[in-house]
């Protein structure tokens, strides 16, 4: 097989990694969500809401230190909940803090962002300097974006994903809402098994897809497929949902319960955003 | 498209997710209208069917791959408002999940995605269609144009609410506090981006997947009914 034919055969590759990717994220959540740890002790809505004001609040700082200070906390939470270290840094410090440095590296240079002179070198005859301004800004956005997505990881990695989702009624959105939310991604489930199969199918039979645009056409042709199964599938769930007594009104059956402990971390976080808040305007 | 936590402040996320709110609430309205108690798992499946979208990648020439969106499909095949709401639901789930799309940045995310993606390509394809049938083809060149534009549509949207930043919201040095891009950088790059790439990977995902339905001889293009 030429290596151009393995070039082209890579859409089904990543197609099939792109549904296993989902599979194992989904399902290595759900493990370290069943562990016991701190954040998971923790009564989802009263977690969700502490996390969001840190979200916020992180959001509205601008200090680098104190963002890295948030980050610091990240950090013992993650290690706290049963959280590996390694996991967690990989997964808060790669792809979008990564992607946001690449971003950020031209406005450390005097030419997009002017001030005071740091450091000037010349590479290849180009010269470039360094300035105070582009490099502390560039310091802010970064960390910012490293520590937002840190909060977003330990929430979804402490919670149960049928549990976050259910918590979405504490905002006030509907019932058909957060109905919708849970069936859709109990069905992603499906669907990506769906997509994994549809194409060891493909690359089972057809073993190689020689030209772009016959693969092109492979992939509509699996997209259209998969809509008519799901046209079918919303039938036959639909009678399932009668046959359990469904009447029009949804009801979501499971309940969630604050302890004393769940209230007493609520106020600590409170406090300790209303603290961070006070310091950005110190500082 | 899925913008982080972090590229936009505090203000710009409340103010989409504001400007949301009575899209949402309307988008509810129409879909109970439009859609029988019988189809409320028919929205729930087809949320799950937006979010896979991007699961199929589409090979292009050279050799790499590129994947949808598939909001213009999504609203040709269920309608405007019914897509609003798959794809709201499909972007909260990646947010709140999968980390893809930030949790503050839902509102501009939904605003980008699930409003002005769906409804510009769709009316874009309803324009051109008109009144041909069904499985004429310029049913297809129609939803191919719609996803161009739609996505095209979109990325405008995200360029300008980045280079906005660090016009509204800088130090008093200058120092971006947020996307650090003006409008003179961040409009041709996220526009020029999608529409020379990613553009054309929803269109071919859009217009191949209209045609394979119109040859299967499916009465599934339930966005002309609402």
């Amino acid at each position: 097989m030429s290596k151009t034919l393995h070039k082209r055969s890579d859409f089904i590759k990543r197609s099939m990694l792109s549904a296993l990717v989902f599979l194992k994220d989904a399902t290595l959540s759900e493990e370290y969500a069943n562990r016991k740890g701190f954040l998971q002790s923790l009564d989802p809505r009263i977690k969700t809401i502490s996390l969001l004001a840190f979200l916020v609040t992180m959001i509205s700082l601008k200090s680098a230190v104190l963002i890295g200070t948030l980050y610091g906390f990240c950090l013992i939470l993650a290690f706290s909940s049963s959280i590996p270290i390694r996991h967690f840094l990989g997964r808060t410090l790669f792809f979008i803090p990564f992607f946001s440095l690449c971003i950020v590296l031209p406005t450390l240079f005097s030419t997009v962002t002017p001030g005071d002179p740091v450091c000037s070198f010349n590479v290849l005859g180009i010269n470039g300097t360094l300035t105070r301004p582009g490099i502390d800004g560039a310091l802010l956005f970064v960390v910012r974006i490293a520590t937002s997505v840190s909060l977003v990881v330990l929430l979804s990695l402490t919670t149960r994903h049928s549990e976050l989702l259910k918590v979405l009624r504490i905002f006030g959105i509907p019932y058909i809402f957060v109905l919708t939310v849970s069936m859709c991604y109990r069905y992603l489930y499906i669907f990506a098994t769906m997509v994994e199969n549809i194409f060891t199918a493909v690359k089972s039979r057809v073993g190689v897809v020689s030209h772009h645009r016959h693969g092109q056409n492979v992939v509509a042709w699996n997209i259209a497929n998969t809509w008519n199964r799901t046209t079918q599938m919303s039938e036959e769930v639909y009678m399932a949902m009668l046959s359990r007594g469904y009447t029009g009104e949804p009801r979501l059956l499971s309940q969630f319960y604050a302890t004393p402990k769940d209230w007493v971390w609520l106020l600590s976080s409170l406090i300790i955003c209303a603290g961070l808040f006070y310091s950005g305007h110190i500082l | 498209m899925h913008i982080p936590d972090g590229y936009l402040s505090p203000a710009t996320c409340g103010l989409f997710g504001a400007i949301m709110i009575p899209i949402w609430r309307r988008a509810s309205r129409a879909v109970k209208k439009t859609l029988s108690v019988r189809q409320v798992p028919y929205l729930a499946i087809g949320a799950a069917f937006s979010f896979v979208i991007m699961m199929f990648n589409v090979p292009i020439p050279g050799g790499s791959t590129g994947h949808a969106v598939g909001g213009v499909l999504v609203a040709i095949l269920l309608g405007p408002w019914a897509a609003c709401i798959a794809v709201t639901v499909a972007l909260v789930i990646q947010a709140l999940l999968f980390g893809d799309g930030g949790i503050t940045a839902i509102g501009v995310n939904c605003f980008n995605m699930a409003f002005v993606l769906p409804f510009v390509g769709y009316y874009v394809y309803t324009l051109i269609s008109s009144d041909s049938p069904s499985g004429s083809g310029r049913r297809v060149i129609a939803a191919g144009a719609g996803a161009y534009v739609g996505i095209g549509a979109a990325a405008l949207c995200a360029g300008i609410e980045f280079g906005l930043q660090p016009i509204l919201y800088h130090t008093a040095n200058g120092q971006a506090l947020y996307s650090p891009y003006g409008l003179n950088v961040a409009v041709p790059a996220m526009v020029l981006g999608h529409l020379l790439v990613f553009g054309w990977v929803e269109v071919i995902v859009t217009a191949l997947v209209v045609k394979y339905l119109q040859k299967q001889n499916s009465v599934f293009f339930k966005g002309e009914r609402s």
